[in-house]
């Protein structure tokens, strides 16, 4: 197949486009293979998109668009936003068990020995002692952080 | 080539805080207002369905305002437009390889029975070449586009598009020709 152009292309686009054909260039057009398709091929695609693009047809909303458009910005600025606090709560989760797995075997041996000490049978009474174990009431603390950050890290994010 | 055949005037831009730039909601109107229709036939006729081109066309748009592009006029937004609207046109493509070979044509609106026809034999000669064939003379004989924006918005380089739309518009014109169609002839 060749790819033999015609130095009259040009006007024959800008004719065929505007269906204005000077009697010469018409005739070129007639005698030249080139310029014949070209002008087939423009004509029929500005009356096809002459035909397409119809004012009748309806288009979707721009609104529609709009909103949608305002909403995923909204979603990703909230996201954003909120990177920072999930960025700390991973960390907080992550030293809270890093902490954990350290001391595990040592707290371990002092949680058994402070809870050991209680007496639940007069339970009330054991009660402030074990609470004021400061090993005990950093376990404690670390369990309900950890919790709470893996309860918010597992929460469905917000829409 | 002709210079772009859709010559806009410019769109109202305005800053945010952060220093992203993107029109307002007037602003949007006005753009699609000027370009919706074209980028819509541009569509249709290059993946040959209706419904699919609407949707392609907003995505066009969420693609195009998430980009925050803010473009020096709106022939360079309109620029931009087409290569999001191509290389959505491209993805679908690419996932519904087995089926590019048949393009459906559908004439849902109803209109003049000459449109139907003229439009039926035009998408019917386009659906026989390869997608990229169809977006290329769309955007080189409807848009005006050069090569070099062709070259841009395909992902091809610049000095292929003249031998590369030489032979896609022998493709068409030939297929134009099975269907009855004679440069002669007044189709417009």
């Amino acid at each position: 197949m060749s790819t033999k152009t015609c130095p009259h292309e040009d006007a024959v686009n800008a004719a065929a486009r505007s269906g204005d054909w000077s009697p010469e260039l018409r005739a070129h057009r007639d005698g030249c293979m080139t310029c014949a398709e070209l002008s087939l091929v423009v004509a029929a695609l500005a009356a096809d998109a002459e035909s397409l693009s119809d004012e009748s047809i309806a288009l979707p909303d721009p609104g529609l668009i709009w909103m949608r458009s305002r909403l995923a910005a909204r979603e990703r600025n909230f996201r954003r936003a909120t990177r920072g606090i999930v960025m700390v709560q991973r960390a907080a989760v992550a030293v809270a068990a890093a902490i954990g797995l350290a001391f595990a075997p040592g707290l371990w041996n002092l949680v058994k020995g402070a809870v050991s000490g209680l007496s639940f049978g007069s339970s009330i009474a054991g009660l402030p002692r074990a609470a004021g174990s400061p090993l005990l009431v950093l376990v404690i603390s670390l369990t309900v952080l950890g919790l709470l950050a893996i309860s918010e890290l597992t929460a469905a994010p917000e829409r | 080539m002709i210079p772009m055949a859709l010559s806009l005037p410019r769109t109202e831009t305005s800053s945010h805080a952060a220093g992203a730039v993107t029109m307002d909601e007037a602003a949007f109107r006005r753009l699609y207002q000027r370009t919706a229709r074209p980028l819509r036939a541009y569509l249709a006729r290059c993946c040959g369905d209706f419904a699919l081109a609407d949707d392609l066309l907003q995505e066009a748009y969420l693609r195009f305002l998430r980009s925050g592009f803010e473009g020096e006029d709106d022939d360079h937004r309109k620029n931009y437009l087409y290569r999001i609207a191509t290389n959505l046109m491209r993805d679908h493509f690419r996932r519904k390889r087995p089926e590019t070979d048949e393009v459906p044509e559908r004439d849902e609106a109803p209109g003049h029975d000459v449109a139907i026809h003229l439009r039926s034999d035009v998408g019917g000669a386009m659906a026989e070449l390869s997608p990229r064939d169809r977006q290329m003379l769309w955007l080189a004989y409807v848009e005006g586009a050069s090569h070099r924006e062709i070259a841009k918005a395909l992902g091809l380089r610049a000095t292929s598009i003249r031998s590369m739309l030489f032979r896609a518009r022998q493709r068409l014109a030939e297929q134009l020709k099975v269907r009855g169609l004679r440069p002669q002839e007044e189709v417009s």
